[in-house]
């Protein structure tokens, strides 16, 4: 049996970075999802390249690995970052002293932070509450978390890793107090397989709790559901936050042709993870809330509302369990609880995912000792290499503002299926190729498809037949666009008034005749 | 809290139910073209995130609005589409685009030399000049008219308006001032008749369409708010007798030019509108001839069923005894006001035309009744038929002495 | 505007509604304020060769209301239409017979009587292909004639998916057409 240098458990952003920076490093590398990448947390989130100011206050030391982070991520994934930069505004029921403080503990970070005449503030950012009196511009900036994770996993490929999604770690092989590999379920065939590794990674966010657990360890994580809704459409350009104590639905953030209000903030159980709902309360708050940084959400329809879990990892030095770390926590189990040959690393932020994979596999090299330096900082990511599309149209540019360079390997003069986000039938045809598309959610994912105002209602059954016909399975075209009819239903629920409610009811017309 | 989801031109309320695209003219004959709801609402969100998604094929909109018309979600899908034209596209042909668009400017210097520039207007030579000039070499110019509406009302009309019982103020447009003074006229008689006196506005200026079309949006904005501005100060109903003219300053003003025209709007009405509801509540009552006899095709113009008021038309022919009546189903003509006589764009202007066309031959009406004055271009063009206005055929048929006796006031 | 019978909305229901109404009333003056386009040309024609008009582009906004009847309808254009009969088959929410937002739903134009689930979240089913229960909501009547209040509105008639309930469109026509008097 082969035997890897290294087993990732985790195909989100966390994940993908270990993955990419091992197989930069020669190790070899197999990563294992147990449903698609960026499935969890990783896909359920602002997408906010964060410059560390909203963390500057409360956590010097996040702010600076975040304004860092923020200005590599800038150069290596640049085709995944759009450089809007962000305002932390005041507004009259806030205090401007918070303000002045803010500015000062972002300087002290190391965060480009600027106070700015309200009235500039409302030029450069026309959709503001013009009631402001109060604005910093900083370096915030807009990330696709899908584009990032599936780069990082692209990369990774390129340099040898294998990745298996629909793979789920059912345990470890274990001998003594040495994992030795892992015991993973192929969910499309149900075949229970062994992988032997020198090191196994978990990196499954909430869920490593839980894989913890299987290996005899305890990691103390308390799941925090954040909750979001996506807007039809580009209110503002620029990041917008709240410049007062981190709180609800202060964050506005401009995320390719969508805008996403976020987020709330509550404990929930372990079993609630697989299937976070979104209750009219959290609707009702983001709403109003949002609408005090942008007026015009409150007339803008709403897409969708979804929500992910932060893994929040109690503080190891608190016995209570319940004070929690702040920042990327890296647990190395031969040295915390006497098991060898498995790692942890959780935490961190979305921001900082590259640093966290740079410590991770600093720690495996050190424990290989290899010494080879991390260039995960230095090698831009694939579709962070491009200048202009190859080919001519709208779809050619949505695709390559998606892929990059790579839009060049796509056909050219194809059909749009997809009108809605402009998404061709080469583009799907190069996702299930390149880009380990299996089901209709993993190519929303790499594409967008289905992801604009329709919510796919328009072109999901032309979609589910180009789908299975490109994974050579024609047959599975009604599987698809069922599961694609649920999925968007899921995210439409919460907001199912107004606008949506139109699009609900023609969408079953189209798509739910008996 | 997100009672009504109307951000600008309502573009979030589309269901991608694609009608618009089904009924577009454009999008039947030119596959360039990508049809309204792909040009409109959904390359909105691209263009609002990357002006780069701005696609140079939104010229070929006419505007038709036919869009908006079959739009079951109230999406003012042209609207956003001349938005984007205006915001980001720029003339390939400034000079006839400048010449086009100046339909009051153009018109005030050729009616002086009428007859000088009918004549060149038909000749080869000029032709061929407006062919350089990017004008379509096929098409036949509308004519100019010796005396504007203008001069021939303040020679021989003004001074008497007062004289009736109640007054209206006609918006009589560049069409009626330059090209057909005898369609104001003939509003002047039908109204007189019914003891109503006509006043024309100081300082009328073109409605700014042709502006709009032409890419000179400020030009057009300067227009609107000066229109606006003297409709609020006089008294009384705004009359057009151009669908065409009433839309634009009704609706694209607000929407989009941002003219606010909310305190005017109301006023501003289509003259049969207006003659419809005087007559069906009995404050006016009208008389016509009983040998006046006419087969009549009635084409409702794009604009005028985006305003949804052609019923009143239909209704006032309906009126006339010895008149019979065909309302085929609506079909664009395909001119589009100054689109159709840009050279690039003619051919596919005749295409489109041609469906109409081909009813109103098999339907061989003597009159083809039609309330927009580009229509009446397009229709003279392509048929050999004659058209009128509504009004013109009313002015026709009314028996103007007993008409007056009916509406003589008592007092 | 002055009809017999004004219907309100030119979808499948309104339209088989006009064609049914003129051909029983052939002496009747009927016409259809349709907003967007109609999409079923056949009962189109038809409705339009037995002499009713149709208000292409014409959305009804709001009623004139006398005691427990309607007076007239005024259109989004303003187009004022007086009958002695309205027809309401504006349709559920895409057509926006129905309005709703995040406290309820609403019928428009005259305010008609709404049945619906006060919860918003059950609103739907959580599977796709499940009855939802949005699509039987409607507005209440007895007798075909709406419910506005509680009470009768004498003169209006409702057929078509603007009934609340589970609906035969087809034998909702037919039942507006016989109580027409």
């Amino acid at each position: 049996m082969k035997e890897y240098d290294v087993i990732i458990i985790g195909g989100g952003v966390t994940g993908a970075g270990v993955a990419r920076d091992c197989a930069m490093r020669g190790l070899s590398t197999l990563l294992l999802e147990r449903g698609d990448i960026a499935d969890g947390a990783s896909g359920r989130n602002h997408g906010l390249l964060h410059s560390g100011a909203r963390y500057a206050v409360n956590d010097p030391e996040g702010a600076r690995e975040c304004i860092v982070e923020n200005r590599i991520l800038r150069h290596i994934a640049s085709g995944c970052v759009e450089q809007t930069e962000g305002l932390f505004i005041t507004l009259p029921e806030d205090s401007l002293e918070y303000q002045a403080q803010f500015v000062g503990k972002c300087r002290a970070a190391g965060i480009d932070a600027k106070a700015i005449d309200p009235k500039e503030a409302l030029r450069m950012e026309p959709s503001v509450n013009p009631s402001l009196i109060g604005a910093v511009v900083v370096p915030d900036a807009s990330v696709d978390p899908f584009r990032l994770v599936s780069a990082n996993i692209l990369d990774a490929r390129l340099h040898g890793a294998e990745i298996l999604t629909r793979h789920s770690v059912e345990g470890f092989i274990k001998e003594g107090v040495t994992i030795m590999g892992v015991k993973a379920r192929d969910l499309s065939t149900g075949e229970l397989k062994q992988f032997r590794a020198h090191y196994t990674i978990n990196a499954a966010g909430i869920w490593g709790a839980g894989i913890a657990a299987m290996a005899g360890v305890r990691i103390g994580m308390l799941p925090a559901k954040g909750s979001l809704l996506v807007f039809g459409h580009r209110v503002n350009n620029m990041v917008i936050n709240r410049c007062r104590k981190p709180s609800n639905a202060d964050i506005l953030v401009p995320g390719d042709v969508v805008c996403v209000i976020g987020t709330t903030s509550d404990k929930v159980p372990f079993e609630e993870c697989d299937n976070m709902k979104v209750t009219p309360e959290e609707v009702k708050l983001l709403l109003e809330e949002g609408s005090k940084l942008a007026p015009g959400l409150a007339s803008t329809r709403i897409l969708r509302a979804y929500a992910g879990v932060r893994p929040l990892v109690a503080d190891d030095s608190d016995p209570s369990g319940r004070s929690v770390s702040r920042g990327i926590v890296l647990l190395d189990h031969a040295k915390r609880d006497g098991i060898y040959g498995l790692v942890s690393i959780t935490g961190g932020k979305l921001t900082t995912y590259r640093l966290m994979a740079e410590m991770t596999t600093d720690l495996i090299c050190e424990k290989m000792s290899k010494n080879v330096r991390c260039t995960t900082a230095l090698e831009p990511l694939p579709g962070s290499k491009g200048v202009r599309p190859s080919g001519q149209g709208l779809g050619s540019l949505a695709a390559f503002h998606r892929h990059g360079e790579d839009e060049s390997k796509m056909d050219k003069d194809s059909e749009v299926l997809c009108e809605c986000e402009n998404v061709t039938r080469a583009e799907i045809a190069y996702a299930v190729r390149e880009l380990g598309v299996k089901d209709m959610n993993d190519l929303r994912r790499r594409t967008r498809i289905g992801m604009g105002t329709c919510q796919g209602g328009f072109c999901m059954k032309k979609v589910a037949a180009a789908l299975s016909e490109e994974l050579g399975d024609g047959s599975k075209a009604e599987e698809f666009e069922m599961q694609y009819a649920r999925e968007r239903w899921k995210g439409m629920r919460p907001v199912m008034w107004g606008e949506t409610l139109r699009e609900a009811e023609y969408m079953r017309k189209m798509h739910a005749k008996k | 809290m997100q009672e009504h989801q109307i951000s600008k031109a309502d573009f979030e309320a589309c269901m991608k139910c694609n009608i618009c695209t089904e009924v577009c003219p454009m999008y039947e004959v030119n596959p360039l073209y990508q049809g309204p709801k792909k040009s409109g609402p959904d390359a909105e969100r691209y263009r609002l995130k990357d002006p780069a998604f701005f696609d140079s094929n939104l010229k070929f909109c006419l505007n038709c609005k036919r869009c908006e018309t079959a739009c079951p979600s109230g999406v003012k899908v042209a609207d956003i589409i001349q938005m984007a034209k205006l915001k980001y596209s720029s003339s390939t042909h400034p000079l006839r685009d400048t010449a086009l668009s100046s339909t009051d400017l153009v018109g005030s210097v050729a009616s002086v030399f009428a007859p000088a520039v009918n004549f060149a207007l038909e000749q080869e030579v000029a032709s061929k000049a407006m062919g350089l000039l990017g004008v379509d070499s096929h098409s036949v110019f509308p004519k100019y008219a010796s005396e504007k509406f203008v001069t021939w009302f303040r020679r021989n009309a003004r001074k008497s308006q007062d004289s009736f019982g109640s007054q209206v103020n006609y918006f009589h447009g560049c069409y009626v001032n330059y090209n057909n003074p005898q369609q104001g006229k003939d509003l002047v008689k039908i109204l007189n008749a019914c003891n109503v006196g006509v006043k024309l506005m100081k300082g009328e200026k073109c409605c700014g369409v042709a502006m709009m079309a032409n890419g000179f949006r400020d030009r057009a904005a300067a227009n609107a708010a000066s229109n606006v501005e003297m409709f609020s100060k006089v008294d009384g109903p705004i009359l057009c007798t151009s669908s065409t003219c009433a839309f634009t300053m009704r609706q694209e003003y607000p929407e989009v030019l941002g003219v606010d025209n909310s305190k005017v709007k109301d006023s501003i009405m289509l003259a049969t509108k207006w003659l419809f509801e005087e007559v069906e509540s009995g404050r006016i009552r009208l008389a016509f001839r009983q040998d006046f006899r006419m087969k009549v095709v009635y084409h409702i113009p794009c604009h005028l069923q985006r305003l949804g008021w052609q019923m009143y038309s239909i209704a006032l022919m309906r009126m006339i005894p010895g008149l019979t009546l065909a309302v085929p189903e609506q079909e664009c003509c395909g001119i589009a006001g100054t689109f159709g006589f840009k050279k690039e764009y003619a051919g596919y202007s005749r295409k489109i035309g041609s469906k109409l066309f081909e009813n109103l031959r098999s339907a061989n009406p003597q009159v083809v009744a039609t309330d927009c004055e580009t229509c009446r271009f397009q229709i003279e063009m392509g048929t050999p038929f004659t058209v009128m206005h509504p009004l013109a055929i009313l002015a026709e048929a009314l028996d103007i002495e007993i008409t007056k006796e009916l509406n003589e006031t008592d007092n | 505007m002055k009809y017999d019978i004004c219907i309100i909305g030119g979808g499948m229901s309104g339209t088989k509604a006009g064609v049914a109404l003129l051909s029983r009333k052939k002496r009747a003056s009927v016409c259809i304020l349709s907003a967007g386009r109609t999409l079923n040309p056949t009962s189109r024609e038809e409705f339009k060769r037995l002499g009713g008009d149709i208000f292409d582009n014409c959305r009804a906004v709001s009623s004139v209301m006398g005691e427990n009847r309607v007076q007239a309808v005024v259109t989004d254009n303003d187009i004022r239409v007086e009958a002695s009969a309205f027809v309401l088959s504006t349709g559920k929410f895409f057509s926006r017979g129905l309005l709703s937002d995040m406290d309820g739903v609403y019928e428009p134009v005259f305010g008609a009587d709404v049945e619906f689930e006060a919860d918003r979240s059950a609103w739907s089913s959580e599977d796709f292909f499940d009855p939802q229960p949005f699509e039987s909501f409607g507005v209440r009547t007895e007798g075909s004639r709406v419910l506005k209040d509680g009470n009768v509105i004498e003169n209006l008639y409702a057929c078509g998916e603007i009934l609340c309930g589970v609906v035969d469109v087809d034998k909702s026509v037919r039942e507006v057409c016989r109580n027409i008097r």
